[in-house]
């Protein structure tokens, strides 16, 4: 009857490892109104850091060319980053990143004012700079 | 744009094989512990769906009878399918773990194993938590695993 109780461990296990995790997740929400350092160019325009690497395949095919094909249409004073996690892991360490692709939007002062965990379109991303300050064309 | 399809269906009929075969035979075990082999069993259908595509067992389910019959339908996503893989992979040495503890008598050890994969298994079949996922973007990110192109499939 002892084995009664390998459920209870095995998914208080799991609980806590989701817990820490949701901890983790939500350290990298907070970032949200912070500047974590000064990557973009201050009192310009938005900037968008776009955190990649080798092994991710969606990255190369589907992001980088939705950021290509969003660059081409908007202010060529915003600056979109590519960052090689395995290159820079400090700076993905400092940004919490914790999946590819993640794309962060800066504004004009280098605040995170939004996180994109996984792909994110060029119409979410065009959205977002605007939010972040980008000027919109009349 | 060129895009990497990737059906996720694939992966949930893998957990839920998962899911079911570990609850059922434990529910099993509780009465009969010999049922507790069928842990090597899933080890070995985990870790050959890693190596190979030919011996996935879920995908060929899926993709002979589950797809054409509709029962299941795709959830074909733009995905890098390298850290379900790795996922896969963990789950696979956490089953092989418990084999060797069932071969070891320690069928408490062994079902604790097994639940905890179930669990991950739920946690991904429910709420799209990929807890294996997750750990492979933190190995990649700290440098222990290497960087290779993995092809879609």
């Amino acid at each position: 009857m002892i084995l009664l109780l390998a459920p209870l461990i095995a998914i208080a296990a799991v609980a806590g490892a989701a817990l820490l995790l949701r901890v983790q997740r939500s350290g990298q929400r907070e970032l949200v109104g912070s500047v974590v350092e000064h990557v973009a160019r201050p009192g310009r325009l938005p900037s968008i850091l776009y955190f990649t690497g080798e092994a991710c395949t969606i990255c190369h095919t589907a992001q980088r060319p939705a950021l290509r094909t969003l660059a081409a249409g908007i202010d060529s004073g915003i600056e979109i980053r590519e960052i090689d996690i395995a290159v820079e892991p400090e700076l993905a360490r400092r940004y919490r990143v914790m999946s590819l692709p993640t794309t962060i939007v800066l504004d004009a002062g280098g605040e995170v004012t939004h996180i994109n965990v996984g792909f994110a379109s060029g119409e979410v991303l065009r959205r977002q700079l605007v939010d972040a300050g980008m000027p919109v064309a009349a | 744009m060129a895009t990497v399809p990737f059906d996720r269906s694939v992966l949930k009929v893998n957990q839920a094989i998962l899911m079911t075969v570990i609850v059922a035979g434990y529910a099993v075990g509780l009465v009969w512990h010999p049922i507790a082999w069928v842990l090597p069993v899933l080890a070995v259908m985990m870790l050959a769906a890693v190596a190979t595509p030919s011996c996935n067992l879920p995908r060929i389910l899926y993709l002979r009878w589950l797809k054409p019959l509709r029962l299941v339908q795709p959830r074909v996503v733009q995905e890098d399918p390298a850290p379900h893989r790795f996922a896969q992979l963990v789950g696979g040495v956490f089953l092989a773990a418990a084999s060797v503890f069932v071969v070891t008598g320690l069928l408490l050890v062994a079902w604790v194993l097994a639940w905890i994969v179930a669990a991950l298994a739920f946690l991904n079949f429910a709420f799209n938590i990929c807890v294996g996922c997750i750990m492979y973007a933190q190995l990649v990110r700290i440098g222990l695993l290497p960087l290779s192109h993995e092809p879609a499939r």
